[in-house]
Parts: structure tokens; sequence; C-alpha cells
């Protein structure tokens, strides 16, 4: 592999200055370094984010006005919220993992435009910064949630800079996810070893393929509608003005992004899980084919269900959007008989990453049924803006992002770090996670069929919610000390963790990431191993119970 | 190539139904088309068969690939991969800069005459980074 920094000392570490180590993490092009600021920035956000949770959920743990002073302090909270945990945690965390792992499942020394790569990790680090920044201003951050509906968004409703700042920093952050997407498809078409076949890439690069093409076909309408955002507030044009149909044109678009980014969020962690079910069952994924046409079908449905979220504004066409919605229900149940096939009758084994795997399977399944519910305009008129979507979408989201994003961690921490991490420790983390989700979000399912508005700062100690929200409160701290044992396993892994030197420290790892050394070498790769199944690594590891392909080519030999 | 132009294919010829159905079925409830959501689809059509359309080309022109063949080796493929630039300062530099533009937008113009020079700057060195110095060509 002839590339530019082949001549790195091999013998004896150079110890280098703190300055150089800052130095070489500013200036990096290397896709994997890239990943871990990714994966470092979104992990950030997500603590930032849950600590506004928590003090939410302090808030609704009795009526009246306890922790915040206004409510458009708790307008602010929830905004926020919901804004970094989709687009400053949750898609960054896909640009994470495609950035470390896709590169070397395919055999590829890195991504196909490294500094374009860089930028887009940037325009990510500084855009979301910007946005983010408006709780440092006077009037405090937007407030207007994170779908911005007009004319709520506008200058009359929600003046200040926090929204200004809100609508350009999101805008410059979604290129930087656009020049990631064209990255990935680029690199995912161009770069393959040769013998990686399309139809033997490992599902999770197969589905960040497909991440990539939804981004790069939702994220430019998002693009349009905050810059006409940005018009409208800064220089008085009247895109979304009412009298024009505004606050209609704002829904349409917004959402035409926002059902997409659903699923941007949701087909990387199903293609994470995809990776890890096989590997501790001891069989390769159950209906290989059936799963990639399946997420291809989910991604091209994604495009066309966005209104499911307009049915209260009665000027939707029903028919059309159930039935969307509810089709694409089909190629998810598709998946979920893949992964409940690969498990079947395999030699399962409970390491961490497959608990979190299961505990993602089971989340998804109770967000999916609800979701289905959720389709059908009868149950959504009343069901909507209540909290049972607040539980519909956490069980969906959570369950996939989170569940799925620890199960990777643990995965492929020593791919990453060369270090594994603690067993005990990373078990007690998932059940006090897995506890604590279900805890705070389970009642608010009841809660929201009893009418318990969503994006209420408090409620009346009359409506008879408040044993339900104190319920939901206590879970909401039991899943905020899941995060200790995960921190402090991290902690006490980089201090005094043992160095894993096998290849492949699971046994039974199957695509090209488990045939290279631990950690990964700068560019990926010292020899790589002939590819004649969608599993190389298990095929060499393991050729007594190889792909017959790869036993056949053997024997060629 | 050829699955990659096919799976394109598949979604071009997704969105043609999609939009045609989705148009035709709301006209025919409100007795007007729906201009927004028709438009949007319409566009996914234009997306996605343009790069039908590119990958379909660069498949003839390319013949079959060693990435695309069963039976290939590691050693079919070229040895010489690319150029990999091995670090850089212009991605930090254009970010930084281009996010000075971007916030001056909300904040004021003054901000955007500082910070738009310095984002053309970035990106014109971000652009000939190759180009120029030891790497003339």
């Amino acid at each position: 592999m002839a590339t530019a920094t082949a001549t790195m000392p091999t013998t004896g570490r150079v110890r280098k200055t703190k300055g150089r180590v800052l130095v070489d993490w500013l200036t990096t092009t290397d896709h994997k370094k890239i990943g871990y600021l990714y994966l470092i920035t979104s992990f950030t956000y997500f603590i930032i984010a849950g600590i506004m949770a928590l003090v939410i959920r302090a808030q609704l743990a009795a009526p009246g006005l306890q922790i915040v002073a206004t409510k458009e302090q708790y307008n602010q909270l929830f905004t926020m919220h919901g804004t970094i945990m989709l687009l400053m945690f949750a898609t960054p965390l896909f640009a994470a993992f495609a950035n470390i792992l896709m590169p070397v499942q395919i055999g590829a020394p890195d991504v196909a435009f490294p500094r374009l790569n860089a930028i887009a990790y940037w325009f990510y680090f500084f855009g979301s910064f910007i946005a983010v920044a408006g709780f440092f201003t006077p009037q405090g951050a937007a407030s207007f949630g994170w779908f911005a509906y007009a004319p709520l968004s506008s200058t009359t409703f929600s003046p200040g800079l926090g929204g200004d700042l809100w609508v350009f920093g999101l805008a410059l952050s979604g290129f930087g996810t656009i020049m990631g997407g064209v990255n990935f498809i680029t690199t995912v078409l161009t770069m393959r070893a040769p013998g990686m076949t399309m139809w033997r890439l490992p599902i999770f690069t197969w589905n960040t393929l497909v991440t990539s093409i939804l981004i790069i076909m939702c994220f430019p309408p998002l693009a349009a509608a905050l810059f006409a955002l940005g018009a409208d507030r800064k220089f008085g044009a009247h895109i979304f003005d009412p009298a024009n149909g505004g606050p209609m044109l704002w829904q349409h678009l917004f959402w035409f992004f926002g059902h997409p980014e659903v699923y941007i969020l949701a087909l990387p962690f199903f293609g994470i899980v995809s990776e890890i079910f096989p590997v501790f069952s001891r069989k390769p994924i159950f209906g290989y084919k059936t799963l990639v046409y399946a997420t291809i079908a989910i991604a091209a449905l994604s495009m066309t269900v966005w209104a499911h979220h307009m049915y209260v504004t009665g000027s939707v066409l029903l028919p059309f959007f159930a039935f969307t919605t509810m089709l694409i229900a089909v190629p998810t149940g598709v998946k979920v008989f893949n992964w409940i096939g690969t498990l079947w009758r395999g030699s399962v084994t409970f390491e961490t990453p497959m608990l979190f795997s299961l505990g993602f399977l089971m989340t998804f399944i109770f967000g999916g049924l609800t979701g289905v519910i959720l389709a059908s305009p009868a149950l959504d008129f009343h069901l909507s803006d209540s909290y049972f979507v607040v539980a519909h979408f956490h069980y969906v989201v959570f369950g996939t992002v989170v569940f799925a994003m620890f199960a990777g961690i643990y995965f492929w921490y020593p791919k990453m770090t060369g270090k594994m991490l603690n067993e005990r420790l990373g078990k007690i983390h998932f059940w006090l996670l897995f506890f604590g989700f279900h805890l705070t979000f389970l009642i608010q399912h009841w809660l929201g069929v009893m009418g318990m508005p969503r994006r209420y700062a408090t409620y009346l100690p009359e409506d008879g919610f408040t044993w339900m929200n104190q319920l939901s409160t206590a879970g909401s701290v039991l899943l905020a000390l899941s995060m200790i044992p995960f921190l402090w396993n991290v902690y006490i892994t980089a201090r005094k963790g043992a160095k894993v030197t096998l290849n492949d420290p699971w046994g039974y790892g199957r695509s090209l990431e488990w045939a290279t050394g631990t950690p990964f070498p700068r560019h990926n790769f010292t020899s790589i191993p002939r590819v004649r199944s969608e599993s190389p690594a298990f095929d060499l590891n393991h050729p007594e119970h190889a792909a017959p392909e790869a036993k056949a080519s053997a024997k060629k030999d | 190539m050829k699955t990659n132009a096919r799976i394109f294919l598949l979604l071009t010829v997704f969105y043609i139904v999609d939009a045609a159905g989705y148009a035709i079925w709301a006209t025919v409830v409100n007795g007007k088309i729906e201009v927004i959501g028709t438009a949007a689809i319409s566009m996914l059509v234009f997306l996605s068969g343009f790069i039908t359309f590119y990958l379909y080309k660069t498949n003839t022109v390319q013949g079959v690939v060693p990435e695309d063949r069963l039976d290939a080796n590691i050693e079919d493929g070229d040895a010489e991969i690319g150029f990999f630039s091995p670090w850089s300062w212009w991605p930090l530099a254009l970010g930084l800069f281009a996010a000075l533009a971007f916030a001056s937008l909300a904040i004021g113009w003054w901000l955007f005459f500082i910070a738009f020079p310095l984002a053309l700057v970035a990106i014109i060195g971000f652009v000939f980074e190759y180009s120029r110095g030891q790497h003339a060509h």
C-alpha cells in the first residue's frame, strides 16, 4: 500500500510532546482518528443533553415550577435536548462508527476523500457549537422546539439571537453531514478490495451506504428550509409567513428531512447489531440478501412517509401516508426475523456487546409496535403531541442509538484502543441502563393515553399524573447513574487494562476488521486476506467452518 | 459497478411510481395537486436517476473491475491505490472561518466582512494545497 506515510518508524515508540499530540489531532486526515473525534464529541453532547433531560425530569417530578424559574427556560431545555440528541449526538455518532469501521471492513486504506472527511468533522464541530452557543446569550437558546414550526419560529414569537444561532449553526453542521454522506458513498463504491463484491459487503457497510444515500436525499431540503428560515428571521423575507401558507410549507420541508433523519439514526445501528449477533451466536447472519433488500426498502419508503407527523394539521393525504407508514413496518419486521433467525439454535453467549444488542432488540420492537399504532390516523388524533409519542420515539431512538452505540463501543473497543473493557462493569452498566430506561419511558405510554401533553412545563395535582411522573423521574436517575460504571470502566481500562494482541479477541469475528492488527495500523492493513464470502476474517481463522466459496478457493491453491 | 447502478435504478423507478401515485391520489381526493410533496419526491427521481446514469456510464467505460469479480485476489488490484493526504491544516482553517461566516449571518454584517475573506483564503488554500510548492504539477 503505497501512501505518503509509509515511512513511520516501526521499532521503538517515539514519545511525542503534548503539543505534537494536539497538532496531530487537529490536522488529522486519518479516517479512524476523525472517527474517534466524532465519537468523543458526540458522546460529550450525549452527556450534555442527558443532563438537560435530567433537569426536565426533575422539573416534572412534582406539579408547579420546582426547578426551572420560567417556562421559557423549560422550552429552551426541551428544544436543545431534542436538537442536541438528534443532530449533535446521534447523527455524528453514525459518522463516528462509519468512519472508524467502514473503510476497514471493505479493505481500504482510508476513505475516498480524507481531507473532505476532516472538513465534515470541523463543520459539525463548529456548527454544533454555534447552535448551542445560544445558551451564552442574554435571551438564552432557541425555544421553539426542535422542529421550529412556523410561525412560532419567526422573530415575532421567538425574538433573540439564540434562534438565529440555532438556524445557521444547524445549516453549517448539515453541510458537514452531507459531505460525510458523499464521502462514504464514494468510498463504498470505489475503494473495495479486490473480490469484495457488493454482495460480500458486511451488513454494517451496506447500512452505511444506504444511510449515506438517505443523507444526500434529505439533508439538502433541510439546508434549504433553514436558509429560508434564516432569511425570514434576519432579512425580512416572508417565505414561512402564514399569509402565504408558510406553516404548511415549513412542516412539509422539515418532515421531508425529519422522518428520513430517524432512519439515518436507525439504519447504521441496525448494522452494528447485525455485526454483533452472528459473532456471539457463532452463526452467519440469517438471510443476508433479504436483510440488505429490507434496508434498501426501508430507505426508499422512508422518504415517502413524512406527513404522518402532520396528521393533526388536517391538510395532508391521510390514506396515502397511513399506507406507506404501515408498509415500512414490513421490511423492519423482516429485519427482526433476520436477527431472531441468527440467534435461533446458535451457541449464544452473553458478553456485554451481546447483552446490549439484545437490549436493543427488545426495546426497538416495543418502539416499532407503538409506531404502528401511531401510523393509524384514527389513533394518532388522540395520541398526537402526548407523552405516548414521547415514549414511542424514545423507545425507537434510545433503543437503536444508545443500546447499539454501547454494544458497538464494547465490541470494537479492543480494535480502537488495543484494550478490552471490563466485562463485569459492562454488565452492571447494561442492567442499570436497561432498567433505568424502561422505568423512565414505559410509564409514559400510559401518561400519554391519560392525556398528558408533551412540552408542557408542568401539570396540576388534580390531573393525577404525579405518581407516574415520579416513577419516570426515578427511572431517569437510575439511567443517569448507569453512566458511572461506563465512564469508570473507560478510565480503569485506560489506566490498568491489559493489552490485547490478538487480531480477533472475541474469537469469532467475521468481517475484515478482525483480520488486521489490534489496534488498527495507520493505513489499516499490512496484508489483506483473500475475500471469498461476506466473512473473510472468519474464513481465515476457522478454515474448517469457512464459507463453501472460500473452501473451494483454498483447495485450488 | 452494475449492482451499484441497479440500487439507484431501483430507487429511481420507485420514486417515479411514488411521485405519480402521490400526485394523482392527492388530486383525486382534494381536487388540486399537493405541490410541495410532489415537487420533493420528483426531485428524488432526478437525484437517483442522475446517479444511475453516471454509474451505468462508468460501468461501460471501465469494464469489470477486480472488486466486482467473485474470484479476484488481493494482488489483482492496483498496487498504488492513490494519494492520501497524511495531514492538513486546511480543513481546520476552513471549518473555523466558514463557521465564523455562518455565525456572522446571525450576529451581524461587521463580522461577515472579517470572516468572508478569511474563508475565501481557506477554501483556496484547501483546493490548491496539493497543486503548489513541492506538489506543483
